[in-house]
C-alpha cells in the first residue's frame, strides 16, 4: 500500500493568533514494502508528518493517498478506521499510552477496536507478547508494575496486534539501553523482511538509518531538502555537517581514513561496509606487493 | 480540540495593558465585575461599555479574540437572557402564554443581562490575554497575603497554583499525544452514545492520571534535591513593581464608580 503526499500543507490554529505552519507543500511516495527513514532537527515537521500517515490530522492544502483512500482537507472525520488498522503508529514514549488492568488486555484493545473476536484478539495478544521478546507470564500482570523498557514493549505489541500492513515508529528506541536499542530495531527489521511490512522510521540515530533504511527524507523547517537512498543522501558528508544532522559513526571514520589516503569506490554507511571495503583494499594491496 | 479555546491563553504583546502590574490589573478586574452590579439603565451601560473598549484599544489586542472568547459560553447566556425574558413581570405585555410572558420590563432585562455578561467577559478576557499566568499567580500572592493572620497557607496555595498554572499546557500536550495514540488503536473519541462516549474516555483518563502521578513524584524529588524546605525563609526572584501608570488606572476606575453613581437612576 503506498502512501503519497500531493502539495501538502499543514497549519495548526489557521486564523488565530497562534497560527502556525507546519509542512510546506510537501510532494513525497512511500512505496508498498519501504523501510523509509524522515530525519531533521526537532521542529522540522516530522511528527506533524507521521499524523498524515494515518488521517489523525489533515491537510490544510492538497492531497494525502493512503492505499485507495484519498485524504484532503475537506474529508470527513468519519469512516477513517479501516486506514487506521492499515497504518499503525508507535508514538514516542508509547508506554505512556498503557491503561488497561493486564498487559493481555492492553494489548488486545487495539484489535478489539478493529472487531476482532475477544478470543482471536487474546490469541492476537499472546503471539505479539513474544514477538517483541517478553515471557508469556506477562500476560496477567498489570501493565504499571512492569519497567520502562518491558512498557515500551507492551506498548508496541500493542500496535503490532492491529497487524498493519505499515508501521510507522516515531524514535522507537529513545531511552533504552543498548541491548535493548538493538534487539528493538533487529524485530522491525524482522518484520519488514519477513512479514513485507511497509517501515516509516523517526529517528536521530544516524546509524541506524544507515543499517536498516532503504528511503530517505531529509527534513528541515517543514519542507523536503533531500530524499533518496542512505547512499545519495549520506554521500555528502559535508552537507550533513551543514545541516548538523550528524554522519553515520562508519562514515565518520571512512572520512578519517580518507583524508589519510585511504581510497574508497563508495562512502561506507554501516560497519560492515567499511570492513569488507578496508578487506578487500588490503587484499588488493596485498596483490600488488 | 483545544484550538478554539482563546479563554485563558495569553498573547505576548508590549502595550499599556501588558506592561501594568498584575497586581493592578487583577484588583481592577474584581472591582470591575462588582462594580457593574451600579449600572441598571442604557446611559451607565453605554459608559462601561466605552471604558471596556478604550481598555481593549489600549491593549493593542484585535478585538476578534475577544468576540471569540464569548462564542463557548454563549448558550449559557442566552439561556439565562431567555430566563429573565419569559419570568421578569411589568410594564407593557407584548405576548402572553400561561405563566410565560414577554414583558417591556423582561425585554429591558434581558438585554442588560446580556450587556452585563458580554463586559465581564471583555474584561476577564483581557486580564488573561495580557497577562501571563505566572505574573498573575505572583499577584494572587501578594493580595492573599493578609489572610497569613488567620493562618491560611498562603505561601502553599500560591505555590500548588503556580505549579498547577505551569502544567496546563504540558497536559494539554500529553492529553492530545494520548488521544491521538488512542485514536491510531482505533478509538473514536465523541461518537456513539453517551456511554460509548464515556467508554472511550477511559484509554485516555487513565493514562494521564498515571502520568500525573510520576510527573507529581519527579517534580517533588527534583525539588527536594534543589534544596526546598517550604516558604519560610525563601527570597523572591520574581520582584513586582507598582508603577505610576498603576496608580492612574486605579484614578480611572475610581472615576468610573463616580460617574457611575451619577448617571445611574
Amino acid at each position: 500500500m503506498d502512501i503519497c503526499f500531493d502539495q501538502v500543507d499543514f497549519t495548526y490554529q489557521p486564523n488565530t493568533p497562534f497560527e502556525q505552519r507546519a509542512l510546506f507543500d510537501l510532494n513525497m511516495t512511500i512505496k508498498d514494502g519501504s523501510y523509509t527513514a524522515i530525519v531533521g532537527h526537532t521542529g522540522s515537521g516530522k511528527s506533524t508528518l507521521l499524523q498524515h500517515l494515518n488521517a489523525l490530522v489533515k491537510p490544510t492544502k492538497g492531497t494525502v493517498t493512503i492505499g485507495d483512500r484519498t485524504i484532503t482537507p475537506e474529508t470527513n472525520n468519519k469512516n477513517l478506521k479501516p486506514i487506521r488498522k492499515k497504518v499503525g503508529i508507535v508514538f514516542q514514549f508509547p508506554e505512556a499510552q498503557l491503561f488497561e488492568e493486564t498487559v493481555a488486555k492492553d494489548i488486545a484493545f487495539g484489535p478489539k477496536n478493529f472487531g476482532v473476536s475477544e478470543e482471536a484478539a487474546a490469541k492476537l495478544a499472546a503471539e505479539m507478547l513474544g514477538l517483541v521478546g517478553l515471557d508469556p507470564s506477562y500476560l496477567e500482570r498489570s501493565p504499571f508494575e512492569l519497567s520502562g523498557g518491558q512498557m515500551r514493549r507492551v506498548a508496541i505489541a500493542g500496535v503490532l496486534a492491529m497487524e498493519p500492513e505499515v508501521l510507522v515508529l516515531d524514535e522507537p528506541t529513545a531511552g533504552l539501553d543498548p541491548q535493548g536499542r538493538k534487539e528493538m530495531m533487529e524485530m522491525f527489521q524482522h518484520l519488514h523482511d519477513e512479514r513485507g511490512m511497509t517501515i516509516v522510521l523517526v529517528t536521530h540515530l544516524m546509524d541506524d538509518v544507515a543499517n536498516y533504511a532503504d528511503h530517505v527524507i531529509v527534513l528541515e523547517k517543514g519542507k523536503i531538502v533531500k530524499a533518496g537512498t542512505p547512499q545519495v543522501v549520506f554521500n555528502d558528508i559535508n552537507w550533513l555537517k551543514e545541516k548538523q544532522l550528524g554522519v553515520p559513526t562508519a562514515s565518520a571514520f571512512a572520512e578519517k581514513l580518507i583524508a589519510k589516503g585511504i581510497n574508497f569506490e563508495q562512502l561506507p554507511l554501516t560497519a560492515d561496509e567499511l570492513a569488507d571495503a578496508l578487506l578487500k583494499g588490503s587484499k588488493k594491496a596485498g596483490e600488488d606487493q | 480540540m483545544m484550538n478554539k479555546l482563546i479563554f485563558g491563553r495569553y498573547i505576548p504583546g508590549d502595550s499599556f495593558i501588558h506592561t501594568m502590574d498584575p497586581r493592578a490589573k487583577l484588583i481592577a478586574s474584581f472591582y470591575f465585575i462588582g462594580i457593574i452590579f451600579l449600572a441598571n439603565n442604557w446611559q451607565t451601560y453605554a459608559v462601561l461599555a466605552v471604558f471596556t473598549l478604550f481598555a481593549i484599544f489600549l491593549s493593542k489586542v484585535n478585538i476578534r479574540f475577544f468576540i471569540r472568547g464569548i462564542k463557548p459560553l454563549i448558550w449559557l447566556i442566552l439561556f439565562t437572557v431567555a430566563l429573565q425574558m419569559l419570568f421578569t413581570q411589568g410594564g407593557e405585555v407584548y405576548f402572553d402564554w400561561g405563566i410565560f410572558s414577554i414583558t417591556e420590563y423582561g425585554v429591558i432585562n434581558g438585554l442588560f443581562i446580556f450587556c452585563r455578561f458580554v463586559l465581564i467577559i471583555f474584561m476577564s478576557t483581557l486580564l488573561t490575554l495580557t497577562t501571563p499566568p505566572l505574573d498573575l499567580s505572583d499577584a494572587i500572592e501578594y493580595l492573599l497575603r493578609p489572610l497569613k493572620v488567620v493562618r491560611f497557607p498562603v505561601h502553599e496555595v500560591s505555590l500548588m497554583l503556580s505549579i498547577a498554572l505551569r502544567f496546563v499546557p504540558t497536559l494539554m500536550d500529553e492529553t492530545e499525544k494520548i488521544m491521538n495514540a488512542q485514536r491510531a488503536r482505533g478509538v473514536d473519541f465523541g461518537e456513539g452514545n453517551l456511554i460509548q462516549k464515556m467508554k472511550a474516555v477511559v484509554p485516555l483518563l487513565i493514562p494521564l492520571f498515571v502520568s500525573s502521578f510520576n510527573r507529581a513524584e519527579d517534580l517533588a524529588t527534583a525539588m527536594e534535591a534543589r534544596g526546598y524546605q517550604g516558604g519560610d525563609g525563601r527570597t523572591k526572584y520574581r520582584v513586582l513593581h507598582w508603577h505610576v501608570k498603576d496608580t492612574e488606572a486605579m484614578i480611572a476606575f475610581a472615576l468610573l464608580t463616580v460617574i457611575l453613581i451619577f448617571v445611574r437612576s
